[in-house]
């Protein structure tokens, strides 16, 4: 018997092997990616001027953009996945626990995405790197997204995401396979006795104790990046903070939602990840859409009832004006996820297509408000007399963000592909 | 061992965080351009290990072999 036959045979939920299907998604995730690593090389090599970032005042361009809207997006999204992996350890919700690996998964990928984002907004990543360690002042909320977010954040996911697998990585080392080394390594010599199954237990315990605090800081103080720039119409504002949580619940759910029926289509896991999964997550989801929409009209109204003449030109260009097929498109999203939703919740009949529906319109419509928090501020929101700017994102852009997307995806299923995206059963 | 190397942990990491944080990094406050500047170099660098470190003290607890 070769390896590759038993590593068919031996490892479960299709890790090691390579269908037809899973190779043209590879292939077609690799040349995205790629793609979009030519897009930067060239946007490195010519400078920002292939982008349609523009310094703001004279120039009346906008420095913040497409790059920095898809950052604020990702960090959203790893919002959801470690949450509710935390959720799940935390209060032990059975129905939910097959999805708990791939919410942590999420949440890696999402804020590796994230990172990669603010890398292509500056010009000279490395510079803006080091200068962060070395000049970094830890007042600062720029400080505090950083530290909370990438250092924090994303290493106590990683650990979190390392213990909870080990036990299946033991269980795989058993097996013989090509990847038999590397589940080795992972197990770290993991022995499942009921000594070690007590201190995993208190170690997530006590780590989903202290992410859930930490999350709701970091996204926060990702919020107070904008929302303490009080110079600055349209961002300065308290609900800023709350709402960036919120809106990160909404992305990050619908994100899972999408991954987890994927995950069931592709492995026919069916009996795994059951409807009761969509329904728990979509009933979440529901609440933090309608929260969200409740924080929405709250700030519309507060602009509008007696705004400042620049506030009131910012929310004219939002409401009416060259942003408002943005603004009324993701509210109109959002309205349609919670009808589905709502719809769906009433009649205690849940559906895996809707559900993913759901999950995709309020990813669009997360997609227009992370664009609308960053962009109309600084086009329309001039407290001095410059007048209004203007910004359009150009191909090396789309591109660039098309293949942190393709990126995620190859990122997501590579883990697929050397470990059970799904905590193993026992005799699996 | 294993509960007094990750407490040991944990309060390195907090501590090497507070010290870097109010003691190494730029001041609270907004009056002179010495508020911007750290007051030891790579403050900001301490705070991101101390985070590090403490964090680290739950994978020490899950995977060290020893006793406890």
């Amino acid at each position: 018997m070769t390896a590759e036959t038993m590593t068919k045979r031996e490892l479960p939920q299709g890790v090691g092997m390579l269908t037809p299907g899973w190779l043209a998604f590879f292939a077609v995730a690799i040349i995205a990616a790629v793609a979009g690593l030519l897009a930067y090389t060239n946007q490195l090599n010519q400078g920002m001027i292939v982008t349609g970032l523009r310094d703001l005042g004279t120039v009346r361009g906008a420095p913040w953009s497409l790059y920095v809207a898809f950052d604020v997006y990702f960090v959203g999204v790893s919002f959801a996945g470690i949450s509710t992996a935390a959720l799940i350890r935390l209060f032990n919700i059975e129905k939910l626990k097959s999805v708990a690996r791939m919410a942590e998964l999420l949440t890696v990928v999402a804020l590796l995405l994230a990172a990669l984002a603010i890398m292509a907004d500056l010009g000279q990543p490395l510079r803006g790197i080091v200068n962060l360690f070395r000049y970094g002042r830890p007042q600062s909320p720029f400080f505090g997204t950083f530290a909370l977010v990438i250092a924090g954040y994303l290493f106590a996911s990683l650990a979190y995401l390392y213990i909870t697998s080990r036990k299946d990585a033991a269980r795989l080392a058993e097996r013989p396979s090509r990847l038999r080394g590397l589940y080795r390594v992972w197990a770290a010599g993991y022995k499942d006795t009921p000594a070690q199954r007590q201190r995993d237990r208190l170690v997530t315990f006590w780590l989903a104790l202290a992410i859930l605090p930490l999350l709701i800081t970091a996204h926060s103080s990702l919020g107070f990046v904008f929302g303490l720039q009080v110079g600055r119409p349209g961002w300065f504002g308290s609900l800023q903070a709350p709402a960036f949580v919120v809106m990160a619940g909404v992305s990050g759910i619908g994100h899972l939602i999408i991954l987890a029926a994927l995950v069931r289509s592709a492995l026919r896991a069916d009996r795994r990840i059951t409807i009761d999964v969509f329904a728990w997550l979509g009933r979440l989801l529901l609440v933090l859409v309608f929260t969200y929409l409740y924080f929405t009209v709250v700030e519309v109204l507060t602009t509008i009832y007696q705004a400042s003449a620049t506030e009131q030109g910012l929310s004219d260009a939002l409401l009416t004006g060259r942003y408002a097929w943005i603004f009324w498109g993701s509210i109109a999203s959002l309205l349609a996820a919670v009808a589905i939703l709502g719809w769906m919740a009433l009649m205690r009949s849940w559906s895996v297509g809707w559900s993913v529906f759901a999950g995709i319109l309020v990813n669009v419509a997360a997609v227009g408000k992370r664009y609308l928090i960053v962009v109309p501020s600084q086009t329309h929101g001039q407290l001095l007399p410059y007048g209004t700017g203007s910004y359009s994102p150009t191909w090396v852009e789309y591109v660039i963000i098309a293949g942190l997307f393709a990126l995620g995806a190859l990122m997501i299923g590579g883990f697929m592909k050397i470990f059970p995206i799904m905590p193993m059963e026992e005799g699996e | 061992m294993r509960r007094i190397v990750t407490i040991l942990m944990i309060l390195v990491g907090l501590a090497l965080m507070a010290v870097s944080y109010f003691r190494w990094a730029a001041p609270w406050c907004a009056t002179s351009v010495g508020c911007s500047d750290p007051r030891l170099p790579w403050a900001a660098s301490f705070v991101v290990l101390g985070i590090l470190i403490a964090i680290s003290a739950s994978i020490f607890y899950a995977v060290y072999k020893g006793d406890d």
